[in-house]
């Protein structure tokens, strides 16, 4: 029997050593990785088991300027399955289809597709994503969420604009304000195995949404709605293709009420509010494109007569034209070699300029225009606005197209003084007006007023810049007096409102090009006429028949005075001389 | 020879198991219950996520080796108190019986196409390798006993050789991770009873030489090489990327036992052969570094047994156990960390399955019955 020798016990030590050292070399390997490169690895881990959910947060709303609200939001739902969860599919299909309506084929599809997570379908009613949570079913996910909700459905659409699949602003005030209405989403971080399933009692972090801010806006639902009742009447009495209604204060421009009939369902923008039929996606996202289209402020035409205001503006601005001065109107004028027609073709013989703008005379207006001067008539274009967008909260303003100052010849002059050869927005011409009879001051129209947090404490109130004394006092007095004769006793007299005083000034604008038959109609009236609160800009967009602005339009913003001056809180008063004439009538 | 044995088998019958002067390594047996035992807590820890998920019993792995352990542990006492020398009665028989057994397996396994360690008789269910290893070292050991003053000869050393290399040789065409902890325990054995170095240098350049011709050679084996490169973008590199990613989140002081989020499924199989990950994610450093420790412990203790063994032939049997436990341990602590390609091996002990506890415990009652049979110096 052989015994353990001495070389058989060096050996083993060799051995031994050589695995020690080998241990060791494991261990410091083991420290390596575990302190020198354990945050590395940690990250990496944690990020493989981490799911982060969004809590969305919800959008603040927007309220008109008495708290009512215009935009909120309304819990919806997303379904979706996650397949890895999912025990018995027959059941999930079949309850899906017939809760959500939706057919076998399309959600087998996808219950039997190998992904993490399928979407079954957003925006699903709190009741019905109720119904389906009920079954407790394995592997179907529902997700609260919310979504943007318009009380009104087509109340303001075009100035509201709506909101996309992601909660944002797509158009109208809530793409200009979405930075404000935007809350801040929140996540819920879960740890979850290698299937996505998540861990009970694991320590989960969670970050709270925030919402967000409310806005408030100087639209006053009340007047926005009967205003919107009164253009939709119009639009279907007179067949027009628009009518475009802004009622705003002409002091410091918050627009009441903004209307472009037709308006469409904020709840539904995708579904267009014409009968038609389009056969390309194109075709149909240009029609789409034109329903969400504000004219009031991304569209230019020409103004017309109304325009004559601005044109007697400059020439009293400019000390060339007393009220008294006498024209003769023969129903044309010559200037240069183009003979230029009155509407009225008969013409209006002698008459003062009080009279000339009574009856909306354009030989009068031409030779105004051309006491006044290129340069000086474009001074007051600046000065009054039309050279330069209005910088009203919305997205998409357009700006006036006028000829270069230097191109512009005596026969342009006289034409664009009645309001022809150039193009403005109906939001620019408002915008002049108001400073015509505001006593010279310039207004920034807007709707923001300021955003309230969550808890309702108000952090920001918005300030617009007012260009002051653009015009004299003096001027805007006499533009007043005259404007009120315009609707007392001249072209603008269905515009009167029985015990107010009604200044205002018609329009009849033919479209491009001439002789189309195609005309706008348009009147704008300010009341009180010797103190402006409120103006009205009244447009009537290819209306059927009569299109005399003063025949048409005029009566539209007498209804709507009617309706909106006592609201306002402004008496009616009526005189004695009143009285009598209705007695004499 | 004969008179000896029948000595001995008389001197341990009468006086060995009851006399109380008999010496028994207790030391050794609790470090081998403490392994076991630590093995079936991780096993649970690890294992009870999939299992709950998988088979709706989220102690199944641990029952299952909880009743191996049992079984093994019985073995060990068993075989403990038999007389070691017996074993070379039945080494030949035993080493010829395995080998054929491995033979069959691999001729079944290709038969049914696919690749099979499996041998299946009636309920019982093992892999011929892990006995493979066991009859090398009963193999090995008796063969160098024989004529040990030849083996300065080269001619002798080679002849000892074959036999088990051819073995070596079959077991490694389905599972290379056995084949090489078997070369290692033939050449630890013969390392340590011939009194020569150089023999084994050589074998030591022909093994890493043969060992890189091989990898370069064989397609499947060099695709690991480049997961093992390429850890992070190679998709082989997932069950070892997810390994790190245990250890690495686990810190000094580990996440506490039951903590490991690794083991959900992301770590494939974790209580078979990546379990020492989980063991670090959830105890850390200081617990991976104990393991380690724990483990060099009961080397050290073989390595004193060895020391003291009556005889050669004793000596050799845990020389052969010795390198069988070592070379797994370093192997499946180097694959886990990525400091080797990625090989199966389990951990001694502590992985999931039957078939190489029993054995390994089986093992540890030769190295005691070894131990038995020490003459304590008075």
């Amino acid at each position: 029997m052989e015994g353990v020798k001495t070389y058989n016990r060096k050996k083993v030590l060799v051995m031994f050593c050589i695995i020690f050292a080998a241990a060791m070399f494991l261990v410091g390997r083991l420290g390596y990785i575990m302190i020198g490169q354990s945050a590395y690895y940690s990250a990496k881990a944690q990020a493989l088991h981490e799911r982060e959910r969004a809590i969305k947060a919800p959008r603040g709303r927007i309220f008109d300027r008495n708290g009512v609200v215009l935009a909120g939001n309304r819990p919806v739902c997303t379904i979706s399955v996650i397949h890895s969860q999912i025990t018995d599919p027959e059941q999930v299909i079949e309850v899906l289809s017939r809760e959500l309506n939706l057919s076998e084929e399309d959600i087998r599809s996808k219950v039997e597709k190998v992904s993490s997570r399928e979407k079954i379908k957003s925006n699903v009613d709190k009741a019905i994503a109720d119904a389906i949570r009920a079954y407790h079913l394995d592997g179907v996910m529902v997700d609260e969420d919310y979504k943007r909700y318009y009380p009104f459905d087509d109340m303001a659409s075009k100035v509201l604009g709506f909101t996309g699949s992601d909660n944002q602003g797509i158009v109208g005030l809530e793409v200009e304000y979405d930075s404000v209405l935007q809350g801040t989403d929140g996540y819920i971080l879960t740890l979850t195995d290698a299937n996505g399933i998540e861990l009970e009692n694991t320590a989960e972090s969670r970050q709270e949404p925030v919402a967000g801010n409310d806005l408030y806006i100087s639209i006053d639902a009340n007047i926005q709605s009967y205003v919107q009742q009164e253009a939709e009447k119009t639009l279907i009495a007179k067949e027009a293709i628009g009518v475009s209604i802004i009622v705003m204060n002409p002091q410091n421009g918050e627009i009441y009420a903004m209307v472009n009939a037709p308006e469409y369902n904020l709840n539904d923008p995708y579904t267009l509010n014409i009968d038609a039929v389009y056969n390309t996606e194109e075709e149909k996202q240009d029609a789409l494109n034109r329903m969400w289209r504000n004219f009031c402020i991304n569209d230019t035409y020409e103004p017309g007569s109304i325009f004559k205001t601005v044109t007697a503006t400059a020439a009293f601005e400019k000390g060339v034209l007393s009220v008294e001065d006498t024209f003769s109107c023969p129903g044309y004028r010559i200037v240069g070699d183009r003979t230029i027609r009155c509407h009225k073709t008969t013409g209006h013989g002698v008459e003062t300029f009080r009279q000339g703008i009574m009856n909306s005379c354009n030989p009068v207006f031409m030779d105004v225009g051309l006491r006044v001067g290129v340069e000086d008539m474009y001074h007051t274009y600046d000065r009054l606005g039309l050279m330069t967008r209005t910088g009203i909260d919305l997205p998409g303003e357009a700006t006036s197209i006028m000829h270069p100052q230097d191109e512009v010849k005596d026969v342009d002059l006289a034409i664009m003084s009645f309001g022809q050869s150039f193009q403005i927005t109906p939001m620019q011409l408002i915008t002049a007006v108001s400073a015509v009879v505001n006593g010279g001051n310039l207004v920034t129209p807007h709707f923001g007023m300021y955003v309230e947090d969550p808890e309702g404490n108000r952090i920001q109130t918005y300030e617009y810049p007012i260009e002051n004394a653009v015009i004299t006092e003096e001027t805007s007095a006499t533009m007043r007096d005259l404007l009120e004769a315009v609707v007392a006793e001249g072209t603008g007299n269905k515009g009167q409102v029985e015990g107010y005083r009604i200044a205002g000034k018609t329009a009849t604008s033919e479209k491009l090009p001439r002789g189309n038959g195609k005309y706008i109609s348009s009147f704008i009236g300010i009341a009180p006429a010797d103190n402006p609160q409120v103006i009205t800009l009244v447009l009537i967009n290819e209306p059927t028949g009569i299109y005399y602005g003063g025949t048409i339009a005029a009566p539209v913003a007498k209804r709507i005075y009617e309706n909106i001056l006592p609201y306002l809180g402004m008496e009616a008063v009526y005189d004695a001389g009143d009285a009598q004439q209705e007695a004499g009538e | 020879m004969r008179e000896d044995r029948q000595d001995n088998q008389q001197s341990r019958k009468q006086i060995r198991f009851w006399n109380s002067g008999e010496y028994f390594d207790y030391s050794l047996l609790f470090i081998i219950l403490f392994l076991v035992g630590f093995g079936l807590v991780m096993i649970y820890s690890t294992s009870s996520y999939t299992a709950a998920l998988d088979f709706g019993d989220a102690a199944y792995f641990f029952k299952r080796q909880a009743v191996f352990a049992v079984l093994g542990i019985v073995c060990m006492l068993i075989v403990s108190k038999v007389d070691y020398h017996f074993l070379k009665r039945v080494t030949v028989l035993a080493f010829f019986g395995i080998g054929l057994l491995t033979l069959a397996v691999l001729i079944v396994g290709s038969a049914s196409g696919g690749s099979t360690r499996w041998l299946e008789i009636g309920p019982l269910r093992f892999q011929p390798s892990e006995l493979a290893k066991m009859a090398i070292i009963l193999y090995v050991a008796f063969a160098t006993t024989v004529q040990v003053w030849k083996l300065n000869d080269w001619k002798m050393l080679v002849k000892i050789m074959i036999p088990p290399l051819i073995l070596t040789a079959f077991i490694a065409i389905e599972n290379l991770s056995t084949a090489i902890i078997c070369g290692v325990i033939i050449v630890a054995i013969l390392f340590v009873a011939s009194p020569k170095y150089s023999h084994f240098i050589v074998i030591a350049l022909f093994g890493v030489v043969g060992g890189a011709l091989f990898i370069l050679t064989a397609g499947y084996r060099s695709d690991r090489i480049d997961a093992w490169l390429n850890l992070e973008t190679h998709p082989k590199g997932f069950q070892t990327l997810q390994a790190l990613y245990a250890i690495g989140s686990g810190g000094i002081w580990g996440k506490g036992l039951g903590q490991s989020i690794q083991k959900m499924d992301f770590i494939p199989e974790a209580h078979n052969d990546m379990i020492f990950s989980v063991i670090c994610e959830e105890l850390g450093l200081v617990g991976g570094i104990c393991l380690i420790l724990l483990f060099i412990i009961l080397i050290w203790r073989l390595t004193l047994i060895i020391f003291n063994a009556r005889d050669l032939y004793g000596a050799l049997l845990v020389v052969g156990v010795l390198a069988h436990v070592a070379v797994q341990v370093l192997i499946n602590v180097a694959v886990v960390t990525n400091t080797i390609p990625n090989t199966g091996i389990p951990l001694p002990f502590i992985s999931y399955g039957g078939t190489s506890l029993v054995f390994l415990l089986i093992e540890m009652g030769i190295v005691l019955s070894v131990a038995r049979q020490i003459k304590m110096r008075k």
